[in-house]
């Protein structure tokens, strides 16, 4: 995957830039709206994180460019600004997603991916990971060949920790993206295991992998073994 | 006692004091004249009868009940002389009554007789001098109250209504508003100083509270971004191999940490947003549609945290207010219900034309209800709350016109958004 990062803070980038390189993608990164015009026009990339408030210009008018000259390219918004407008503008201008500042580097990353299937690969996508097989756009999973049923809540975590997999993912992070920012409210995350001890029992089955490890007090970790 | 009455009272003060030793002054110097001229009357008199004695007029003629007049003799050696005397009288009427006299005793020579003048005559008494001068200060000083009066009504009406119109302008005066304070023109020199002073100062008010909100503004949301930068630091950190489950603790505790904070900074962003009236896309919003959106989005976690949700939501109700406060307002007071909640709890919501309420069981609050809805005033048992909802909450309806209200009873919290009544 091929990604630019427009985005003037260059600490943000370089945290993104070295969170995502362990996965197959490819970084480059633009700190302003002229920097990033340039490189656009130069070359083409399969997703554009774009910063909507550039020092020298807004990104909403980078998004229109864009989109006129590559409308291939998928578009993932970050700002600060949690403003309903600018969403609603950056998504009406063909952005494919919004995430707003602060957010965590995982879900980034899942959003990225699930921008990247639909796009590049026009939602015909297949997740290989060991025996287990996803296919992303009828939402069907296989394990060993075999088909099991998940709920929605089960299939997002599932997709989350392969899209993620050998990270760390906090209780407080799987929560949150299942859930949304106000799992918050809830006193305890004990229900995320309730879903982890069902995913694990699920994708058991025909698997004797043990996929999710636990780090104990703190989250899980999907690993090859 | 306003400014005009007070002077008013003050010139009267003055008035009674000058009058007074006006009225003592005129009295000394009118009986003075009256004596000097009742003098010369009585001294031509005199020369009167000394003239009708020399005509050869006998002086029993002459002699009337004023006029005494004595033949003392002929060449004799005495002096001439005049004597004037004050003397009291029976009235000529009024039995019993005393009449002050000035008498004009005189030796007189005529033609080498020497006679002996005594004329007596009524003398205006010191008393209706004294009564004359009292009545007529009297009544002029009843013109000048009266025309005093009269003067300060119109310098009130007149004079001072600019000066009534500044001062309900400052009255009015809202640190808040966003326009600079509209004072009234006006010609008197002072009035247009004041005028001067008080727009500047309220300009300086104002220009100081807005730079603080923008301050505050600027700080929440610069603040984002470092901790945007230090929590994925956080996350790379926690990416790193062979950490042990203490390091992974501590990196968790202080994501954590850095959360809370960022959260933190986001509500103060938008309370300080709200306050500066940064959302003033008022329109008419279907509140209905909005509180049975945010349940659906609450719905899960409510289930979660096993609280049955009861819903009475009367379809179609509008109201004026800009589209993302009302969001907020609602999953905030919908959040609050969920997260002051307890074991077997439940949430009850209802809307309808006369307003919002959302009741939910819960400890009864540990700190006084008025404090419910300031920041950073929350009951203990949440740590996780930061206690800035209820303070959104408010701030929205202050801004909007809208009352809200609590009301904890028999293990129940209830808060109320009543919404205008539509005309």
């Amino acid at each position: 995957m091929k990604l630019l990062i427009v985005e003037d803070q260059q600490e943000l980038v370089d945290n993104i830039q070295a969170y995502l390189s362990r996965g197959d993608v490819v970084c480059e990164s633009a700190r302003n709206f002229a920097e990033a015009q340039d490189r656009l026009l130069s070359f083409t990339y399969d997703i554009v994180l774009l910063d909507l408030m550039l020092p020298d210009g807004s990104g909403l008018n980078l998004l229109r460019l864009l989109k006129r000259m590559n409308p291939e390219t998928g578009v993932l918004i970050i700002s600060a600004k949690n403003a309903l407008d600018d969403k609603i503008k950056g998504l009406e201008l063909g952005a494919d997603d919004y995430l707003t500042k602060p957010f965590h580097l995982s879900e980034l990353n899942a959003r990225l991916n699930a921008i990247f299937r639909r796009r590049r690969l026009q939602g015909h996508t297949v997740l290989e990971h060991g025996s287990i097989r996803i296919d992303t756009d009828t939402r069907e999973v296989t394990v060993a060949d075999q088909p099991i049923t998940l709920t929605v809540k089960e299939y997002e975590l599932l997709l989350f920790f392969i899209t993620n997999k050998n990270r760390v993912l906090t209780k407080q992070v799987i929560a949150e993206h299942l859930w949304g920012d106000d799992v918050d409210l809830l006193d305890s995350f004990d229900f995320v295991y309730q879903h982890i001890k069902n995913l694990r029992k699920k994708i058991a089955i025909e698997d004797s992998e043990e996929h999710i490890k636990t780090i104990y007090g703190l989250g899980y970790k999907f690993t090859n073994r | 006692m306003n400014l005009i009455a007070k002077t008013t009272l003050f010139y009267l003060l003055v008035a009674v004091l000058v009058f007074g030793i006006g009225g003592w002054v005129t009295y000394h110097v009118v009986k003075t004249e009256v004596t000097k001229e009742t003098d010369f009357q009585l001294y031509d008199e005199v020369q009167d009868v000394a003239n009708d004695v020399r005509d050869g007029i006998p002086i029993e003629i002459l002699r009337r009940r004023k006029v005494g007049i004595e033949h003392l003799g002929d060449h004799l050696k005495i002096d001439t002389f005049y004597r004037f005397s004050d003397t009291l009288a029976p009235h000529p009427y009024r039995a019993g009554e005393m009449e002050p006299y000035r008498k004009l005793e005189a030796v007189k020579e005529v033609d080498g007789s020497f006679y002996h003048i005594s004329i007596t005559d009524v003398f205006i008494e010191s008393d209706d001098i004294y009564d004359v001068v009292v009545e007529i200060l009297w009544r002029l000083f009843l013109i000048l109250g009266v025309g005093m009066l009269i003067a300060s009504f119109l310098v009130t009406r007149w004079l001072l209504t600019p000066f009534q119109r500044i001062l309900s302008s400052i009255r009015g005066f809202n640190i808040k508003q966003p326009e600079p304070l509209d004072l009234p023109a006006t010609s008197t020199k002072e009035f247009r100083q004041l005028n001067a002073f008080v727009s500047a100062m309220t300009e300086r008010a104002r220009r100081d509270f807005r730079s603080v909100r923008e301050f505050s503004e600027n700080a929440s949301h610069e603040m984002q971004t470092p901790l945007s930068i230090a929590r994925g630091k956080l996350e790379l950190l926690q990416e790193t191999q062979d950490l042990d489950q203490e390091q992974l603790r501590l990196i968790n505790d202080a994501q954590n940490a850095l959360r809370r904070l960022s959260k933190l900074g986001s509500a103060l962003l938008l309370l300080t947003k709200i306050e500066n009236h940064e959302f003033r896309a008022q329109r008419e919003v279907d509140i209905s549609a909005v509180v049975n959106a945010c349940l659906d989005n609450f719905s899960e976690l409510a289930m979660l945290r096993g609280l049955p949700v009861k819903r009475e939501v009367q379809p179609d109700v509008g109201l004026a207010i800009d589209p993302t406060l009302a969001d907020v307002l609602v999953s905030n007071l919908v959040r609050n219900a969920i997260r002051h909640n307890q074991e077997d709890g439940a949430i009850e919501v209802k809307l309808d034309k006369q307003g919002f309420s959302i009741r939910n069981t819960g400890a009864p609050p540990s700190i006084p209800t008025a404090d419910l809805f300031k920041r950073f005033r929350k009951n203990q048992q949440s740590e996780k709350s930061m206690g800035l909802g209820l303070a959104i909450v408010k701030k929205i309806c202050d801004t909007n016109q809208l009352e809200v209200g609590y009301d904890f009873q028999d293990g129940w919290h209830e808060i109320k958004v009543k919404f205008p009544i539509n005309v």
